[in-house]
């Protein structure tokens, strides 16, 4: 896993930031960590309340949770059954499956580090807020609903394709999720947020912006490809990403 | 689906319970002044108008057993094509159990049963008297007289005479359909057998399972096994049913007096016992205990810690509650004792209720316990998730983290959610070159059981030859893998845990047998056998089907004997169907099945 996104940055970021700005780095670095201490700090311990209330989460959300899957189905009915069978196949398989669980990881961390060795920190504080606003909000949802996916309601029509073919995923994923966290899509919400703020930041990187726009585009599709997300959840999750990358362009703003 | 006037199921659920809030309110318990109340009033009076009716139908998530989902997801789909409106509610499965065991908050659910070694299981599942209990105690609501008079003439009787009572009792049962059979499927594991074998003596269900394996070449120290159910990481409790199916670790760390090896209860943590037939009431049993009997934390197993285990099992409160708070997963059988008194240190008498001695002999089936570590945890608690209310005792909702038995295994470590690990009790009478341990010697230093998420991640671990069986039973559409892959068998087993529609009659319109009959026949269960279970299950209108007290004219023919499919070859004839619920009284408001 390390070894694969280590790979991917190793490729990405030369070709992407360009060897120059990687080359000023080490002399504007310790200035520019100064500058976002605060945000870092601030995601820092959400990611660590979120693990904390991850852990109890579940069994808290039974008592005051609200079950939801049944609501979800009769909104979308059998959408994801009829998306999955249209596309299946070996390879999309093979490459949603590396998007979900590779593509992902590398997505959330090229931005933190090409946007680290821009002039202009402003992108990058904007980047650790909207992931802030999206891990909050979503942890804040996960307890409040309680939804299983598409593959556990409906397994005769939608296949678990990710445990199926690749069951070591499984394990990987249900450490750091419960199988009753599916709304909304945390998987979405992260990767819009990345690719609207590639858009914002298309004239520094315009090969990233393609880059982040493909990948999230394909992380959205594998969500439902999988079986593991409701076409609801990426709805709602799309309006997380518009919401968190808002919020940062006003907290951001307002701080400069 | 989506329809503006269709209310979720989730909903009137809710909508019961405020009821019942607003009766206490009227009773004069509560004032009601509220500006919500005035829309709940409204709901009430809809609910006594004609509406659609609506059913919610719980059970697990795929991850925890995809039959069952299977089996819910035709049963919704049955009910909205006959104008019903249904829905699937998934939960987590001790959710599920607290809600259909202990809370009756359900409409229909779908689940397996947890097995029973004796069809005196029934009375406790069906009696009237048990109504009001938690636990797989009539969690159905169910009242019919006659059905209580054959519960109790078949406790009382044997041979023939009891066959033919059990055989009435069949029959009505089939014909009132508290709960509609689906099918009893075959228990399949995936083992290795490089390193162990003797799996399919008594299947990994059973404890016994584990202590018949026998160790090939140089003596193997740890035994691994995984599972896909992680309950018994976070609870050992042998009492705590929505953590237990079949308890087949705790089974492992608590025996009991009386084991059934396979020609009915023989004496286990007993040395003997012998039987007097009282002419007034019931038998009464003299139980010696085995003189080496010891806790695995070394003191001996005592006539008082028996004696005390059946009072507690039959009260977990002591006496401190106004009425018994028995520990509902041993109900049945404790409710066959009448008084147990000791004897001398190793000598206890039981006084049964008036029963056969070949049903009385099931009570001596539930697990020992420590008397010292049981008797303060008879204090009631409020817990999160049980209504305020209900009484309940800490005894039934601990999690016993460290628990101290006299089983052939004992507890040494465990992460919750991840492993836990037992070790081999020297101390047993198994591991001491007793006769009657023919077989049965657990040939393992440590029996290691790890949680996996998935039946498919169970069997990487099993090629890659980290576990050596998947103590969880497996799909039938993993059997083709299993056969396929390196090392590993497959050991079947037919079950006596039935798959089941559990229908809460004191909702209507579920009250109404004619109605519970038309949803039974909404099911194929041939098609469900052969779509969901790959063939590997029998179809059964009959609790009992599959044993040998079934009775023949409830025998599967061509077809249900009791409750045949609206249909053909899986296919619905909804129209049919729908004639069939107008015969029985209800009405079609615009395609939707109403209620009067």
């Amino acid at each position: 896993m390390v070894a694969v996104v280590f790979g991917l940055l190793g490729v990405a970021l030369p070709v992407l930031v360009g060897r120059e700005r990687l080359a000023r780095l080490p002399q504007a670095a310790p200035e520019r960590v100064r500058g976002v201490t605060p945000h870092l700090g601030g995601l820092g311990a959400l990611l660590v309340l979120n693990s904390v209330i991850r852990d109890f989460g579940p069994q808290f959300s039974w008592v005051v949770g609200w079950n939801v899957t049944g609501t979800i189905h009769a909104i979308e009915g059998s959408f994801v059954a009829q998306f999955q069978s249209a596309l299946v196949g070996p390879a999309l398989t093979a490459y949603f499956s590396m998007v979900y669980v590779y593509g992902y990881v590398f997505l959330l961390v090229f931005p933190l580090l090409a946007y680290f060795a821009l002039d202009d920190g402003g992108p990058l504080r904007r980047t650790i807020v909207a992931y802030g606003v999206n891990y909050g909000l979503g942890v804040v949802s996960y307890l409040l609903f309680i939804a299983y996916g598409p593959r556990n309601l409906m397994p005769e029509l939608v296949d678990s394709l990710l445990f199926t073919t690749y069951p070591k995923y499984q394990l990987l994923t249900s450490e750091v999720n419960s199988n009753t966290n599916v709304f909304p899509s945390l998987h979405t919400s992260l990767s819009v947020t990345v690719a609207l703020l590639a858009a914002q930041t298309r004239d520094t990187y315009r090969g990233w912006f393609y880059v982040s726009t493909l990948v999230a585009g394909s992380v959205v599709a594998a969500t439902m490809y999988l079986g593991i997300h409701w076409g609801t959840d990426v709805v709602a999750g799309t309006a997380l990403a518009v919401l968190s990358v808002w919020v940062a362009d006003r907290y951001v703003s307002d701080a400069e | 689906m989506g329809l503006p006037n269709s209310r979720s199921a989730d909903e009137s659920g809710r909508l019961d319970r405020r009821r019942r809030a607003i009766l206490a309110g009227l009773a004069g318990t509560a004032s009601v002044a509220s500006a919500g109340c005035v829309q709940q009033v409204r709901s009430i009076a809809n609910r006594e108008s004609s509406e659609q009716v609506s059913l919610e139908v719980k059970t697990v998530p795929a991850d925890t057993d995809p039959r069952a989902v299977k089996i819910a997801r035709v049963v919704t789909n049955r009910l909205s094509a006959v104008g019903v409106d249904a829905q699937v509610t998934l939960m987590d499965e001790q959710e599920l159990l607290r809600d259909v065991l202990i809370n009756n908050d359900f409409d229909v659910y779908v689940a397996r049963h947890p097995a029973y070694d004796d069809p005196d299981f029934l009375r406790s599942l069906l009696h009237s008297q048990f109504v009001a209990e938690s636990g797989w105690q009539n969690p159905f609501g169910f009242t019919d007289l006659d059905v209580d008079e054959s519960l109790e003439a078949q406790r009382r009787t044997s041979g023939s005479e009891r066959f033919e009572r059990l055989a009435e009792l069949q029959r009505t049962v089939a014909r009132q359909q508290p709960f509609a059979v689906v099918a009893f499927p075959d228990d399949l594991w995936a083992v290795r057998t490089d390193r162990y074998s003797g799996w399919e003596r008594f299947g990994l269900g059973r404890p016994l399972g584990y202590l018949a394996l026998e160790a090939d070449g140089d003596s193997p120290e740890r035994l691994e096994t995984v599972v896909t159910d992680g309950r018994v990481t976070a609870n050992l409790n042998p009492i705590a049913s929505a953590f237990r199916n079949r308890g087949t670790f705790t089974g492992l760390l608590y025996d009991p007096l009386g084991r059934n090896r396979g020609d009915g209860v023989e004496p286990w943590l007993a040395a003997d016992w012998t039987w007097r037939d009282e002419s007034d009431g019931g038998p009464t049993a003299t139980v010696r205990l085995r003189d080496d009997a010891r806790w695995h934390d070394g003191r001996r197993v005592t006539a008082a810690d028996v004696a005390f285990t059946y009072e507690f099992l039959a009260d977990t409160s002591l006496g401190r509650e106004d009425s018994s708070v028995p520990a509902p997963r041993f109900r049945g059988r404790i409710s066959l004792v009448e008084r147990v008194r000791r004897v001398d240190e190793q000598t206890v008498e039981f006084d049964f209720v008036a029963s056969d001695p070949a049903v009385a002999v099931r009570a001596f089936t539930v697990p020992v316990l420590p008397e010292r570590e049981w008797r303060d945890k008879s204090s009631s608690t409020g817990v999160a998730g049980i209504e305020v209310g209900d009484r309940t005792t800490e005894a039934l909702v601990w999690d016993n983290p460290t628990p101290t038995g006299s089983g052939p295994l004992r507890f040494q470590e465990k992460t919750v959610g991840e492993r836990v690990v037992f070790s081999r009790f020297e101390d047993h009478f198994l591991h001491d070159g007793d006769a009657d341990a023919a077989g049965l010697g657990a040939d393992f230093a440590e029996l290691d059981v790890r949680v996996v998420p998935s039946a498919d991640a169970a069997l990487n671990f099993l090629e890659a030859g980290r576990a050596d069986a998947a103590s969880s039973a497996i799909e039938p559409r993993l059997v083709p893998t299993v056969a396929r892959r390196d090392g590993l068998d497959l050991v079947a087993e037919t079950s006596r845990s039935f798959y089941h529609l559990g229908f809460n009659v004191q909702r209507p319109p579920l009250g109404n047998p004619r109605f519970r009959r038309n949803v039974a026949r909404l099911l194929d269960k041939e098609a469900i056998v052969a779509d969901v279970f790959d063939g590997y299950a029998v179809p059964a209108v009959n609790p009992l089907a599959v044993t040998e007290w079934s009775s023949p004219d409830l025998a599967w023919g061509d077809e249900d004997p009791v409750v045949p499919f609206f249909g053909d070859d899986g296919e619905l004839d909804a129209e049919q169907a729908r004639e069939a619920f107008r015969d029985a009284g209800y009405q079609y408001d615009d395609g939707d099945l109403v209620n009067r």
